[in-house]
């Protein structure tokens, strides 16, 4: 017993000590490259993780942009209406310019649908449907449905979810001379596959928890108060009874309890959230005002 | 056996510290290093997204911090995180070739300085083959051509009074 608890300390010494800690970050640091014994265990490790995570921004671009149009088709076409679609671009920049993956350019779009959805196409195009956008009372609660998008966008989850996609077991790029040959069919095969994926089975419940609480974390750090993804999802929870669900957020999400439970429960990392920006008047006179001309 | 026991214990304990120095990343674009806790301070520093920050001091909303050339001053923490941000991945590289996190990020500027040009010949073609309406491929080009300066940003901040713009 006495030798056990003596390894134990010897090992908590060890790892503990400045020595044997620059030991462990040196051979963290050869993890990084690939030509060191490490890295090559790690890049045989690697292979088996999605080819998403190879796949350059370029083209992550082109898939984000097809599937953009193929949503078009499905959802109708942007709110014609500059004013509203400038400030909702305006709110998402705001939060994705302070997310984990802040360097991309986003867009963010208000289809003319009633059905009450969001979703994130790969890249950092970004759609919210006016149906959706009437539910929204406060800027603080469209902030926090952009966030949750573009959280989806940094974690590159749709592209995750169809990472058996034949497009990404080949060479995973594309061109317009490429497009129109076997590489495109494998292309547009794979949209179908995203449309699938986002429209109508949904990402899996994992990744949606992880955008809920990358929404509190964005909202948070860019200055709205992180409890309006609670107070959103609470308003769609009363609306979900009456709501027909296909193709809206109860349809493609996990159980909105659950939801509101992981947040409520995340929300003490934010003592100070109350006093967070809410901006009720600046929303109502763009979108509020919005409705009343429709 | 006890003597050996609070040796060892001592050392994890003086070694703790230098494990303890907390640090953050920069996630936000158009962050700088300012003099004072206030957005209207005088900037140290530019800040490039992916730059490691050792906290110095505070908690809240200001953190006083050093950057890794040395530099020390106050970041709004909304600007920072306690996990780096994604890297891009440009070129052909993949997640552990060999460029480093600031190449990739200059990677995917130039890309979106492509991608802001309106749809791409690689999405034209894939609007011919799959017959997209002419109106809708009208509507991407819009969509792509909406822009949000920093300038713009800022004020629409400063308006709301949102983060660093707070009262």
């Amino acid at each position: 017993m006495k030798s056990l608890t003596m390894t134990m300390l010897l090992a908590l010494a060890c790892l503990f000590s400045t020595e044997a800690h620059a030991g462990w970050q040196d051979k963290l640091q050869n993890l990084m490259n690939p030509e060191s014994k490490e890295g090559k265990i790690l890049s045989g490790a690697t292979q088996v993780v999605s080819s998403s995570q190879e796949m350059t921004y370029a083209t992550e671009r082109t898939v984000g942009q097809s599937l953009a149009l193929e949503s078009m088709q499905r959802f109708g076409k942007p709110v014609p209406n500059e004013a509203l679609q400038k400030y909702v671009n305006l709110v998402g920049n705001a939060v994705a310019r302070n997310s984990r993956r802040s360097t991309i350019p986003y867009q963010f779009v208000v289809l003319d649908s009633p059905v009450r959805n969001a979703f994130a196409a790969p890249g950092g195009m970004i759609f919210v449907s006016r149906g959706l956008l009437d539910v929204v009372e406060n800027e603080a609660e469209l902030a926090a449905v952009l966030a949750h998008e573009v959280g989806h966008v940094a974690e590159k989850h749709a592209l995750k979810s169809i990472r058996r996609a034949q497009f990404l077991q080949g060479v995973g790029t594309i061109s317009a001379a490429t497009m129109k040959g076997s590489e495109g069919k494998k292309f547009e095969s794979m949209i179908g596959d995203l449309q699938s994926t986002l429209f109508d089975k949904g990402l899996d419940q994992g990744m949606e928890y992880e955008a809920d609480l990358a929404a509190l974390e964005t909202t948070y750090r860019t200055g709205y108060d992180p409890a309006a993804m609670i107070t959103v999802l609470q308003k769609l929870k009363k609306l979900e009874a009456s709501d027909s669900g296909k193709g809206s957020w109860f349809s493609t999400h996990p159980p909105l309890d659950e939801r509101i439970a992981r947040l409520s429960s995340r929300l003490e990392k934010y003592p100070d959230h109350v006093s967070l920006a809410k901006v009720p008047a600046r929303f109502a006179k763009t979108v509020k005002t919005t409705k009343k001309q429709k | 056996m006890k003597k050996t026991i609070v040796a060892l214990l001592l050392l994890a304990l003086a070694a703790a510290p230098a494990l303890g120095a907390e640090k953050r990343w920069v996630v936000s674009e158009g962050t700088a290093l300012k003099a004072e806790q206030s957005v209207t301070a005088a900037s140290v520093a530019e800040l490039p997204v992916g730059a490691e920050l050792t906290v110095v001091e505070g908690a809240g909303r200001w953190l006083k911090v050093r950057s890794a050339n040395g530099k020390e001053g106050w970041v709004y923490a909304g600007r920072v995180s306690d996990t780096a941000p994604v890297a891009e991945v440009g070129g052909g590289d993949g997640l552990f070739g060999d460029s480093t996190q600031k190449s990739q990020i200059n990677t995917a500027k130039a890309d979106s300085a492509r991608s802001i040009r309106g749809l791409s010949p690689e999405v034209a073609q894939y609007a011919k083959q799959r017959g997209t309406p002419e109106s809708l491929k009208k509507e991407l080009d819009k969509i792509l051509s909406r822009k949000v300066s920093d300038k713009e940003l800022r004020t629409f901040l400063k308006e709301g009074k949102i983060g660093e713009y707070a009262q």
